[in-house]
C-alpha cells in the first residue's frame, strides 16, 4: 500500500480517475430485495464491479445448544469469496481474509440488531463474494443490512457502508480495484445513518490525523448516499404498486 | 394530552415515526426522545400509543393467537410441536387428559404422536420458554387430514380478507376445507385432485401477490370466477 | 422451521396420490421439466460464467481457466475440473464446512458428464507437452435449492463453458506467460445434456423438485451428447430400479435432451 508506482494514471489532470469518476463519486450501485426463494430475508447487490448476495436465516435453532446464549439472540455471519470471483482462482476452504472480514461485518451489524427478544436463537447472514472488485466488505455490508430488513429481523437503524481512502494524494471517495492496489490508503466504513453511529472502521494505507478526520467525512457521505439506494431498494418490494391504506 | 390522528405511514427500520411521549408498542423502539421503527411495515400512532404492523418477519407467538402445529417429538409428560417459529409449541399431557391424570407414553402416543397435525391456542408465551399451547377449546385438537402449506405469517390476514372474504371465495369454489392458523401454517384437505391444487395455488398467488391491489380479482379469474 | 423430514410423511402420501392420478405436486406431468432459463457472462472478471434457473433452483458457474502443470500420465492433454458447493444460504439445512459426501458426488457427476463426452479438446490446451497445460475449473455454486441439482449445475457449467473465452500464453524462458489482448473460444466439440430421474413406487418422474427428492425411492441421471449416445449415468438413492424401468428412464432422456440441447445453444449462441 502507498507509494507503488502505478502503470495507471489514478487521477489525472481534470480530476478525474482511472474509471472516469470525480473524487466525491461512489461506482453504480444496485440493490435488489428478495432475491431468493429459501432464504427467509436476501439481497443482491451490484457495486461497481462487485456482485454480491446475502441471504438471512432466522431467528432459529442454535446447534449445538451450549452455542446459544440463554439471554439473547446471537448474530453469525460467513462472508465467502466463490473460486471465480476474483482474478486468480481462489480455493473453497475459507481463507484468514474471509474469517476476519465476516468477524468485522458481524461486528458492524450487531449495533443494529434487536436479538434480546429471541433468546437462545441465531440469526445467519451468509454473504457470497460471486465478483470481486475492491470494497467487498462494504458492498457485502450494504447487502446484509437489506437483507437482514428484508427477513424481518428487528433493527434499530439500517447499516450503510463505504470505502474512502487516498490515492495521487488525493482523498478519494469508493476506492476501486486500481485504486486499492496502487494508491496510498483506504479505509472502509460501516455507518447507522439515523442514530449517527461507525459501526466498521478499518484502515489500510497512511493518513495525516486531519486526512483521517475529513476521510471519515467523505466516507460518512458515501455511506448516506448507499442509504437511500437501501431504502429505495426495499420500498420497491414491500411499499410499491400495493394498497396505498 | 393532544388527541393524534390515528394515520399509518410505510416506514423502514430507523426511520423516525414521532417525538411524541407516546407508548411503545410493537416494533418500535426509543432513541432520546424520537419513536423508531424497528420493522419494514406500517406505522399505526393513535393517541396514547404507537406500533408498526411488520410486512415482513417469522411468527412470534401470541397469547390467544390460533397456529397449526405438527408434533415433532414427546418428552416427560408433554408433546412439542413445531408453530413455524424460533420456539417449539409445548402441549402438556394435562390439557389433554386432564389435570392430576398419569397419562403414559404409549397413552400421550396414541392420542397424537409424530408428525401429526394441530389447531391449537397460544395459552402463554414469555420469553424464558417455550410458549404453552392449548387444544381444549371447541374445534380445536387434532387435524385428521390435508395438506400443509407454509406462506409468511404477515400474509395471513390477506389470506382471510376482510371478514374472511378471501378465504371464502377459494373454499367455495374449489370444495376444500381450509384451516389458517395465525403462524403462517395452513392445512387444506379436499376429496378433489383438482379442487386441491387449485386451492394450493390460490393460496401460493394470495401469498405472492399479498401487497398488490388488484389480488381479488386474480384470484376470482384463477379460480375460474370470472365475472363474480 | 418446520422440518422436511417430518413434512415428508404427510406428502409423500400426497404425492404418491397424485401420482396415481398422473399428476404431480406441483401440476407438471410425470415427463415435464420445469421452466428452464439460462444467462451467461453473468460474471464478467471470469473467463466464462452462467446461471442457471431450473424452477426454484438456482446455480451460478465461474470458469477459470490458468496455466498448470499436466496430470502425471496425461501430459498431452489439459486438465478439467468441475466442483460444486451447495451455499448456506440456499436452503435452511445447508451447512456450512466441507463438502458432504452428497455435494462430492454431485460435482464428480457433473464433472463425468461432460468430461466423458468429450466436450472439451483438452489436447488443444497443452502449451509445452508434459510440462505446462492449460487448466479450466468450472466451479458452481448453488444459490437456490429446490431439488435437481445434477441438472442445474449440468446445465450451467455446460453454459458456462461453451462461452468460455480462453486466454492465449506462450512459453518464455521456461514459463507460460499470458498474451495480452488475444482470446480465443473454448474447444467444443459436443454438448452433454444431463437429464435426471426419480423413481416414487412404480411411477418415473423427470426433473424432480425438492420434495420430490425427498421422497424418491431411487434416483437416475443419464448424460447424453449431441449424437444421441450415452456418455454418463449415475444411480443414487437406497433403492433399486428394475430393467423395465431403467430402459424407460434411457428412452426418457434420449427423448428429453434435445429440448434441452435447444435451450442451451440458444443461451449459449452456439453454432454447433
Amino acid at each position: 500500500m502507498g507509494g507503488r508506482e502505478a502503470n495507471v494514471v489514478l487521477l489525472d489532470e481534470n480530476g478525474i480517475r482511472s474509471d472516469g469518476r470525480k473524487v466525491n463519486e461512489t461506482r453504480k450501485v444496485t440493490i435488489k430485495t428478495g432475491v431468493l426463494k429459501n432464504a427467509d430475508g436476501s439481497a443482491y447487490i451490484e457495486f461497481g464491479g462487485n456482485k454480491i448476495l446475502a441471504g438471512v436465516f432466522g431467528p432459529r435453532d442454535v446447534h449445538p445448544k451450549h452455542m446459544s446464549n440463554p439471554d439473547t439472540g446471537i448474530l453469525r455471519v460467513r462472508y465467502h469469496m466463490e473460486p471465480f470471483s476474483v482474478t486468480e482462482r481462489k480455493k473453497p476452504a475459507p481463507s484468514r481474509r474471509e474469517i476476519e472480514i465476516s468477524k468485522v461485518i458481524k461486528e458492524a451489524l450487531e449495533p443494529a440488531v434487536m436479538l434480546e427478544q429471541f433468546p437462545r436463537t441465531a440469526v445467519d447472514v451468509f454473504l457470497e463474494v460471486l465478483q470481486a472488485d475492491g470494497g467487498t466488505r462494504c458492498a457485502a455490508l450494504d447487502a446484509a443490512s437489506v437483507a437482514l430488513a428484508d427477513a424481518g429481523i428487528p433493527m434499530r437503524d439500517l447499516v450503510c457502508a463505504c470505502a474512502s481512502g487516498k490515492a495521487a494524494d488525493t482523498l478519494i471517495l469508493d476506492v476501486n480495484n486500481e485504486e486499492d492496489q496502487a494508491g496510498q490508503a483506504d479505509m472502509p466504513i460501516g455507518y447507522m445513518p439515523n442514530l449517527g453511529q461507525i459501526t466498521l472502521l478499518q484502515l489500510d494505507g497512511v493518513l495525516t490525523p486531519d486526512e483521517f478526520k475529513k476521510c471519515v467525512e467523505i466516507g460518512i457521505d458515501g455511506c448516506k448516499q448507499v442509504y437511500e439506494i437501501q431504502k429505495n431498494s426495499l420500498r420497491e418490494k414491500y411499499f410499491s404498486s400495493g394498497d396505498n391504506n | 394530552m393532544k388527541n393524534l390522528e390515528s394515520k399509518k405511514r410505510y416506514v423502514l427500520p430507523g426511520d423516525v415515526i414521532t417525538t411524541a411521549p407516546l407508548r411503545l408498542r410493537a416494533n418500535v423502539t426509543l432513541e432520546g426522545k424520537r419513536i423508531l421503527s424497528t420493522a419494514i411495515g406500517l406505522s399505526d400512532v393513535s393517541y396514547d400509543s404507537v406500533r408498526v404492523i411488520p410486512l415482513s418477519g417469522i411468527y412470534l407467538p401470541k397469547v390467544d393467537d390460533l397456529v397449526i402445529g405438527m408434533i415433532k417429538y414427546i418428552h416427560g409428560n408433554s408433546w412439542f410441536a413445531d408453530i413455524n417459529s424460533c420456539y417449539e409449541g409445548m402441549l402438556l399431557a394435562k390439557d389433554v387428559f386432564g389435570r392430576g391424570s398419569n397419562a403414559t407414553l404409549g397413552e400421550m402416543k396414541a392420542s397424537l404422536d409424530k408428525s401429526d397435525l394441530i389447531l391449537a391456542r397460544i395459552a402463554n408465551s414469555d420469553r424464558t420458554r417455550e410458549p404453552l399451547l392449548s387444544i381444549s377449546g371447541q374445534n380445536l385438537g387434532k387435524i385428521d387430514s390435508g395438506e400443509l402449506v407454509k406462506i409468511s405469517p404477515t400474509k395471513i390476514p390477506r389470506l382471510i380478507g376482510k371478514h374472511g372474504s378471501m378465504i371464502q371465495t377459494i373454499e367455495s369454489s374449489t370444495n376444500a376445507t381450509i384451516t389458517i392458523g395465525q403462524n403462517g401454517l395452513i392445512v387444506v384437505s379436499s376429496d378433489e385432485t383438482n379442487g386441491l391444487l387449485k386451492a394450493l395455488a390460490a393460496i401460493r398467488m394470495v401469498e405472492e401477490q399479498a401487497h398488490l391491489a388488484d389480488l381479488t380479482d386474480k384470484v376470482k379469474k384463477m379460480l375460474g370466477l370470472n365475472g363474480v | 422451521m418446520v422440518e422436511l423430514s417430518i413434512i415428508d410423511k404427510l406428502k409423500r402420501s400426497k404425492i404418491l396420490d397424485l401420482l396415481q392420478e398422473g399428476k404431480r405436486i406441483d401440476g407438471r406431468a410425470l415427463d415435464e421439466i420445469r421452466p428452464l432459463s439460462i444467462d451467461t457472462n453473468v460474471i464478467p472478471h471470469a473467463n466464462g460464467s452462467a446461471r442457471v434457473r431450473l424452477g426454484d433452483t438456482e446455480i451460478v458457474s465461474g470458469v477459470k481457466v490458468q496455466p498448470d502443470r499436466p496430470f502425471p500420465d496425461m501430459g498431452d492433454k489439459g486438465i478439467f475440473i468441475c466442483t460444486a458447493e451447495i451455499l448456506p444460504l440456499a436452503h435452511p439445512s445447508a451447512e456450512t464446512g466441507p463438502p458432504q459426501p452428497d455435494v462430492i458426488e454431485l460435482a464428480r457427476v457433473v464433472d463425468r458428464g461432460i468430461r466423458e463426452s468429450g466436450m472439451i479438446d483438452l489436447s488443444q490446451f497443452v502449451l509445452e507437452e508434459d510440462k505446462s497445460v492449460i487448466g479450466l475449473f468450472a466451479d458452481s455454486v448453488i444459490t437456490d435449492h429446490d431439488g435437481n441439482l445434477f441438472d442445474a449445475c449440468s446445465y450451467s457449467s455446460v453454459a458456462a463453458i461453451m462461452t468460455s473465452k480462453i486466454p492465449k500464453w506462450e512459453i518464455k524462458d521456461d514459463k507460460p506467460v499470458m498474451v495480452e489482448g488475444e482470446v480465443s473460444d473454448a474447444p467444443i466439440t459436443t454438448i452433454p445434456v444431463s437429464i435426471t430421474m426419480g423413481r416414487i413406487g412404480e411411477f418415473i418422474i423427470i426433473d424432480p423438485n425438492l420434495d420430490e427428492w425427498e421422497c424418491l425411492d431411487a434416483r437416475i441421471t443419464i448424460t447424453t451428447n449431441s449424437d444421441g449416445n450415452i456418455v454418463a449415468l449415475q444411480k443414487g438413492g437406497s433403492a433399486g430400479f428394475t430393467f423395465d424401468q431403467l430402459v424407460k428412464c434411457s428412452e426418457l432422456s434420449i427423448s428429453a435432451g434435445p429440448k434441452i440441447r435447444e435451450i442451451i445453444k440458444q443461451a449459449t449462441q452456439s453454432t454447433l
